[in-house]
């Protein structure tokens, strides 16, 4: 169905944003814009939060909204993404209000730049062209690391550049693979790209190079290892809210890595496909969460409890089966949404008591209350602790690599692989819970006892996203009716 | 592969090996300048003697697509790092590996391409007989940002890195080439702004001493 709602969730915040931008010239505006700035960028992210709303009810119905010209579509393959995506904006922009304070961007140029990711990230995932993708990843490079330049401080330029050099080589691998893509098939839109592929089954080892290109090209964008390099850089350097909008980012790319990757396994189903990208996938699992259990630094902590995450996410998915798909994108929003409740909740312990560091941190369950429950309740979730959401993520994934393995290598490959899966979501969860033993638990600190309490912008959002935790928990219907499969 | 586009790779390619040698910054821009310039020539000629020959609307948008491209490719960025240049220091350094094992180095990862090249010429599909030559380009760009610790140089080198595709970038759709062109600047400005700004804070550009002091 022909649709304008894709575009116009592009287009709103886009546009809100260059709003931003025009102020900039006019500095006699310069003290009445810091003033509503950040309603300013609530407005353009409720705004575009309201748009993707409105195109699930259509989606719901069994519609596909599309704008052909520009290769944009939004079905029951991205619509949780998209949902998602639009609501982790919404909230660490209210978080944003009494966390943000200030940097290096002047906040006419930071709201700029926050809203244009927002668009990247929705463009990701609604585009259906090669070279949109392309474009698309190439802008979120340049967005997120004038991002984590914005933190004031030493730390976030050093990171910033790691996160650019390796980020931007990555995006010449997804342009090299489009670029095959385009001049083997002469076309880049992916449906058309699906029905040219006798071209590509002609040269499989180019078939290959292309799939290697996206899988190294998004691979580093997303964290896994071994691209990862950059992230545990970027978490401590970045500033909390800006932690919390770089949530969404794995939901986006990860998808992304899908969408190109699946088309060419429909082409050509090739085993080394599935190897490559599960292969990936598991490595970044188990290093991702033995890297994660000796931090000190709570962010650094939760950079590798990302990539661990990342890599299930992308376990799940490179099975490349239907079943695989829903419990992938189901552990990807899960996943996402808990962790930017984690981020947001360390953020504001982070903003009251000025360290990461663990070992200096503790007692802070009287101060913070509200800030803890909500780290825990999404810590339990995201280690897959019943009845939370998590639960029903872990469930679906280990349904399906055990359904996965036992055809492919018999009972005792699936259920070694299941130990091995168990296996890493203990240790998340032993490093999760004693983070939320050092930092919220026993007595404080001389210093500690006079941190001042979280204000209501800060804990809120948090307590929505535990809130949901606990919702999807016990009604996981609501988030599996927002995912199909292709 | 027709003679003239041949020597102009060749060309692009010794440019691109040399600045994995040079000392300052100012001549690692030069090379990127020069292997920019080379690498999108060819293109650029064809379609200036298309624009002559045809005399049609079509050609002209062409010629104009590929001269910004060019251009911005072989004049504007090199002049956005030269300016980060400016505002920093031209550093004058080595690569982190001896001179003689980078020429060994850069011989033996232009010996294996070619030998790939020689190998995989007959079954590469046509439009893709440069994919070699544009691989063996990005490696030594590749190998140009691992041996150097001036963000700077880095920065030319992530640029020499993606002009390497150039000869496959000019098959791109043409109302591409405006949006590529703004991301690729875009990129470039955003790396020059977070260098200037670390130069302040550590003074140095060295990403060596960078690490130390964080």
């Amino acid at each position: 169905m022909y649709s304008l709602l894709p575009l116009l969730s592009l287009v709103v915040p886009f546009f809100i944003g260059i709003l931003h931008l025009f102020t900039y010239p006019f500095w006699f505006l310069e003290s009445f814009f810091k003033k509503i700035a950040k309603t300013a960028l609530l407005f353009g992210t409720s705004l575009t939060l309201l748009l993707v709303l409105s195109m699930v009810p259509y989606i719901l119905a069994g519609e596909v909204l599309e704008v052909p010209q520009l290769s944009l579509c939004a079905d029951l393959t991205n619509i949780a993404g998209i949902v998602s995506v639009a609501l982790i904006f919404f909230l660490t922009s209210i978080y944003n209000i009494k966390a943000e304070k200030g940097g290096r961007l002047k906040p006419s140029i930071y709201n700029f730049f926050l809203l244009l990711f927002l668009c990247c990230m929705l463009g990701l995932l609604l585009s259906r062209d090669l070279f949109g993708i392309y474009l698309f990843v190439e802008l979120t490079v340049g967005v997120s690391v004038i991002l984590v330049a914005h933190a004031p401080g030493k730390l976030s330029t050093e990171a910033a550049f790691k996160y650019l050099i390796i980020t931007a080589i990555s995006a010449i691998f997804v342009l090299l693979g489009t670029l095959i893509v385009f001049m083997l098939t002469g076309t880049s839109n992916i449906s058309a790209v699906i029905a040219n592929g006798d071209v590509l089954i002609e040269n499989p080892h180019l078939l290959m190079l292309v799939v290697a290109c996206f899988i190294i090209g998004l691979g580093a964008d997303i964290g896994l290892i071994p691209f990862h390099g950059w992230l545990p850089d970027v978490f401590p350097a970045s500033t909390p809210t800006i932690n919390g909008f770089f949530c969404a980012e794995p939901i986006a790319l990860i998808l992304t890595l899908y969408t190109l990757i699946h088309p060419f396994y429909t082409i050509y189903p090739s085993d080394i496909i599935i190897v490559l990208v599960v292969g990936v996938g598991l490595v970044s699992m188990i290093f991702g969460a033995l890297l994660a259990y000796p931090q000190k630094d709570f962010m650094r902590m939760i950079a590798y409890c990302s990539i661990d995450e990342f890599g299930h996410i992308v376990f799940a998915l490179g099975l490349l089966t239907s079943m695989s798909f829903i419990a992938g994108q189901y552990y990807l929003v899960n996943s996402a949404l808990m962790k930017t409740g984690m981020i947001l909740s360390l953020g504001s312990v982070f903003i009251s008591t000025g360290t990461r560091n663990m070992d200096s941190l503790g007692g802070l369950f009287g101060k913070m209350n509200k800030t803890a429950l909500s780290y825990i309740i999404c810590a339990l979730s995201l280690t897959g602790v019943p009845p939370l959401s998590g639960f029903y993520a872990k469930w679906l994934l280990y349904n399906t690599a055990y359904d996965f393995l036992l055809h492919l290598g018999g009972i005792f490959t699936a259920v070694s692989a299941l130990i091995l899966l168990v296996c890493i979501s203990m240790i998340s969860f032993i490093f999760l819970l004693r983070s939320f033993h050092r930092i919220f638990m026993g007595q404080p600190t001389e210093n500690l006892k006079k941190v001042n309490k979280v204000h209501l912008t800060m804990w809120l959002p948090t307590i929505i996203l535990a809130a949901t935790a606990i919702l999807v928990g016990l009604q996981p219907n609501i988030l599996l009716s927002l995912i199909g499969t292709a | 592969m027709e003679i003239i586009v041949l020597g102009s790779l060749v060309i692009s390619v010794v440019a691109t090996a040399l600045a994995c040698f040079t000392r300052n910054t100012r001549q690692t821009v030069r090379f990127l300048s020069v292997q920019a310039a080379t690498i999108g020539f060819v293109e650029l000629m064809y379609c200036l003697i298309n624009l002559l020959v045809g005399l049609h609307f079509e050609a002209l948008i062409d010629f104009f697509a590929t001269f910004a491209e060019w251009f911005s490719c072989a004049i504007v960025i090199p002049l956005i790092i030269y300016w980060g240049m400016i505002k920093t220091e031209n550093v004058t350094d080595k690569p982190v590996i001896s001179i003689r094992k980078a020429t060994i180095l850069v011989v033996a990862i232009a010996g294996s391409y070619i030998i790939l090249w020689i190998g995989r010429l007959f079954s590469l599909p046509v439009k893709l007989d440069v994919l070699p030559v544009s691989m063996l380009m990005f490696s030594l760009s590749v190998f140009l940002m691992a041996t150097r610790r001036d963000p700077l140089k880095i920065l030319v080198g992530l640029n020499m890195a993606e002009n390497a595709l150039y000869p496959l970038l000019a098959e791109s759709p043409i109302s591409l080439v405006p949006v590529m062109l703004a991301l690729m600047i875009f990129v470039n400005i955003v790396g020059v702004f977070v260098i200037i700004e670390a130069y302040r804070e550590y003074g140095t550009l060295s990403i060596t001493e960078w690490r130390w002091t964080s």
